[in-house]
């Protein structure tokens, strides 16, 4: 555990920096997987009958959930499951422990089984805090749009706690 | 749970709250539908030798039950526009999360009706272990 920090130039260099299109999968069996996780007995996440009888293309994805980025080994990280992507920005943290720090997701439409989706994600923001010990808050942004629409579904911010 | 209508909201409502108590099994179907295999989620030895004092839930887990908070709320004709959340405090498995929102605004934007709410995970001794924000479109009944 690093006992002092602090943000270098190098470090702040890398807010902005956008690294290669990730493509992410929306299956029925995730949608499931994902609805089963939360304890949701909500039809609309399991049945794709019941789904489409009230106006959607397939079942649909539980608030929360954006598709599952394709896994490639060597190319995803393989305890996240998140894409390595190539020309993304690069941030040499010393820090063991990680914790989840916050979510925010705006959306502009509903997300479905069947849906693909390419996300772009850059470094949005890099901030400091002590609280005993230095601790790194990390936020990413990412875009999602649906390849077969064009259109943007979830624009998301993912913070996450180095310590 | 029937529709709820824009005419049924007014600031300083609670809305139905959600009770939650996630077993470790649920931790690892969460963690397969997510794809997030933290340890520290359902590996003891490995969270413990990390600081933590035993098995943690998942941050992004209490995020989607604020979503299924508000989906459960506007459902069928209501649509959520925005939601979020910071991870405050860390909560176990086999332990009450209580999901709680109340209604801070009613607006409308765009020919839309919008309401704006605090929302949060509570533990069982009351702490706001994920305190965060919500936009809702919500149906009227005079249509739109």
């Amino acid at each position: 555990m690093a006992d002092t920090f602090e943000i270098t130039d190098e470090m702040r260099a890398q807010i902005g920096i956008e690294g290669a299109p990730w493509t992410y999968e929306v299956t029925t069996t995730s949608v499931r997987m994902y609805a089963r996780g939360i304890g949701s007995d909500d039809p609309i996440h399991y049945d794709v009958e019941f789904a489409q009888s009230q106006g959607f293309r397939s079942i649909v994805a539980p608030l929360g959930y954006i598709g599952t980025p394709i896994y490639l080994p060597g190319k995803n990280d393989p305890t996240f499951g998140f894409p390595r992507r190539e020309g993304g920005p690069r941030l040499n943290i010393p820090f063991k422990g990680l914790l989840d720090g916050g979510t925010e997701t705006e959306y502009f439409d509903y997300i479905c089984a069947g849906d693909v989706l390419e996300e772009r994600s850059h470094l949005a923001d890099l901030r400091m805090r002590e609280a005993g010990r230095p601790m790194l808050f990390v936020t990413n942004e990412s875009v999602y749009r649906n390849v077969s629409t064009g259109q943007v579904v979830v624009r998301q911010r993912l913070t996450s706690i180095h310590m | 749970m029937g529709q709820v209508y824009i005419e049924d909201v007014q600031v300083g409502q609670e809305i139905p709250s959600l009770k939650k108590n996630c077993s470790t099994q649920q931790l690892v179907i969460w963690a397969a539908g997510s794809g997030d295999f933290y340890q520290i989620h359902y590996d003891k030895d490995f969270a413990q030798a990390t600081g933590l004092k035993g098995l943690i839930v998942h941050g992004a887990l209490k995020n989607a039950f604020l979503g299924q908070l508000l989906h459960d709320w506007i459902s069928p004709a209501g649509e959520l526009r925005r939601f979020g959340c910071s991870y405050r405090g860390m909560d176990e498995p086999n332990q009450d999360i209580l999901c709680r929102g109340v209604v801070t605004r009613v607006f409308q934007e765009g020919g839309k009706h919008l309401v704006e709410l605090d929302v949060w995970t509570e533990n069982p001794q009351g702490k706001r272990t994920s305190p965060g924000t919500a936009v809702v479109a919500l149906p009227s009944r005079n249509g739109g």
